[in-house]
């Protein structure tokens, strides 16, 4: 079992280091973005500590994957498997559980900590199968794949938008427009398999600028029905929540850019840390964009000749 | 035509390819032979420009990329794209507009289903497909009858030689003899990187015993089979 755990941290430390750092700074910055992170929305906020336990939650589910539970099955004896799953969940959610004890959530904290228990019990086969429709269909790739792989969570973002309108916390609707730009933007931080690239029939700028086109045309798509819900009732908010919008599609922006300039690796550490710095002060990104765009056609070169 | 002069490729310093020269014709089907790690594979990639090498690679169309169908021995999908999604991918990255798409599925795959859930088999069909829907003037096809059944193997060489009778240029790397020797031109072995040998097509029965000789031998005999 000791293995196990051995090889788990070693995984984890070759991540850091294939991103091009070292795994002790990226403690240390996961830290310091999980605490701010943290404190902004329990600031922002009163449904934060419901929001908290469910990502603690989400990320158990991810640990319940039937394939990968079915192979640690023929690894380990079953005593030694369930002793596996319990400290892997309760590691998992202990910084989202010791967050809500000092923020006194201590019902919160309580279900989550049973739930997360009760949840190393449990299987689940995360690939669903099922065909899900999306809007995106006859330009597929980036949203296809995003729209699928985290519609639940937009149909809840959708839900927190409503949930805004009807406490009237017009905040939280920004929040959850914000959301949605949030998980677009997670479409975009895997490096596709670089044949997804070569197919395509364009030099390095007319790709990337493609790409951002649908990038943005998609984007807005997918927040309008957050946007629509919240301006229908916060009229006079039209120019704070057009400003969010397109602050989101700027950040969208520059993950395509920002991704591509690194392409095939994945984005790096520095990266990251420019997307933080930007997200306090966006016209940053002004700057960034246009750099990293340059260095993007430049790694495209190679393969979009 | 696709002409390869002076071919050479490294990774670190191990030497991959070594002094490839060969022309592809137009309206001919040429088969690469060799043993697994020969550098087939990274001779097609250096033909698509997916790797860096030295030596010149010339086509009578250019870009040569914008132009050529690559079937990898193992296509690779993403988990939430359906069939028919993944032929337009494709096809929209070669800005070619597909009508008609279920009448084209010659396979009959279920292209409403997710394609990373197919068989080995349904996943190179569809891969086959996207290349042929995106209008390629050159094909590169490796491995192209592994895992599919012996219905789509006849499919399979029958694309092949409509293809030649299109006037395109395919080249086909396999190592199952016999599908070669029904749809090649011309058959070129590829040892340690570097071409040691041609044959056309009277000279197919030569090679294939050949072969045998030098990758069999006397290898079964070590077994004791009783």
């Amino acid at each position: 079992m000791k293995v196990y755990w051995q090889l788990q941290a070693k995984m984890i430390h070759r991540r850091f280091k294939d991103a091009g750092t070292e795994p002790l700074f990226a403690y240390i910055l996961i830290l310091i973005g999980f605490v701010g992170f943290s404190l902004y929305l329990f600031y922002k906020t009163s449904y934060a500590e419901y929001i908290y336990a469910f990502l603690a939650l989400t990320l158990t589910v991810k640990l319940s994957d039937k394939k990968k539970n079915d192979f640690l099955k023929t690894c380990f004896l079953a005593h030694e498997l369930k002793k596996i799953r319990v400290l892997e969940n309760m590691i998992t959610v202990f910084p989202f559980l010791f967050f809500l004890l000092y923020q006194q959530c201590f019902l919160t904290a309580s279900v989550l900590f049973l739930l997360s228990f009760l949840m190393a019990f449990v299987n689940l086969d995360t690939q669903v199968n099922i065909v899900i429709p999306t809007p995106f269909g006859h330009k597929p790739f980036e949203f296809t794949v995003g729209f699928r792989n985290s519609f639940y969570l937009i149909i809840g973002v959708y839900v927190l938008a409503g949930i805004a309108v009807a406490a009237d916390n017009f905040n939280l609707g920004l929040f959850a427009i914000g959301i949605i730009f949030l998980l677009v933007l997670g479409f975009y931080t895997q490096p596709e398999n670089e044949y997804y690239v070569w197919i395509h029939a364009l030099t390095p700028k007319k790709f990337l600028l493609e790409k951002i086109k649908i990038a943005v045309l998609f984007s807005i798509v997918l927040v309008i029905p957050a946007i629509l819900l919240v301006l229908f009732f916060y009229r006079e908010q039209f120019g704070l929540i057009l400003l969010v919008m397109t602050a989101g599609c700027f950040f969208v922006i520059y993950m395509i850019v920002s991704k591509y300039a690194v392409f095939p690796d994945e984005m790096n550490v520095i990266q990251v840390l420019f997307l933080v710095v930007a997200a306090f002060y966006p016209p940053l990104l002004l700057v960034l964009i246009p750099y990293f765009f340059y260095k993007s056609v430049h790694r495209l070169n190679s393969l979009l000749k | 035509m696709i002409r390869i002069e002076n071919l050479y490729k490294k990774f670190g310093t191990k030497e991959v390819l070594k002094d490839i020269n060969i022309q592809f014709d137009r309206g001919k089907v040429y088969g690469i032979v060799g043993e697994n790690g020969a550098g087939k594979t990274t001779l097609f990639r250096c033909i698509a420009a997916l790797e860096n090498f030295e030596g010149k690679i010339e086509s009578d169309l250019h870009p040569l990329k914008n132009h050529l169908g690559l079937l990898f021995a193992e296509p690779y999908f993403f988990s939430k794209i359906t069939g028919e999604e993944y032929l337009r991918l494709l096809c929209n990255a070669r800005n070619k507009e597909i009508t008609d798409m279920e009448h084209k599925n010659i396979f009959e795959l279920p292209l409403q289903q997710y394609a990373s859930v197919y068989s080995t088999g349904m996943k190179k069909k569809l891969a086959i497909t996207a290349i042929l829907l995106q209008g390629n003037e050159y094909f590169i096809f490796d491995e192209p009858f592994n895992g599919v059944d012996i219905q789509s193997n006849l499919i399979i060489t029958e694309i092949i030689h409509k293809l030649k009778s299109l006037n395109k240029t395919v080249i086909i790397s396999s190592h199952i003899f016999s599908t070669l020797s029904e749809t090649c031109d011309e058959i070129h072995l590829l040892s340690g990187g570097a071409f040691v040998e041609s044959f056309d097509k009277e000279a197919f029965p030569k090679l294939e015993a050949s072969m045998k000789k030098v990758v069999i031998g006397k290898k079964l005999d070590k077994l004791n089979l009783i």
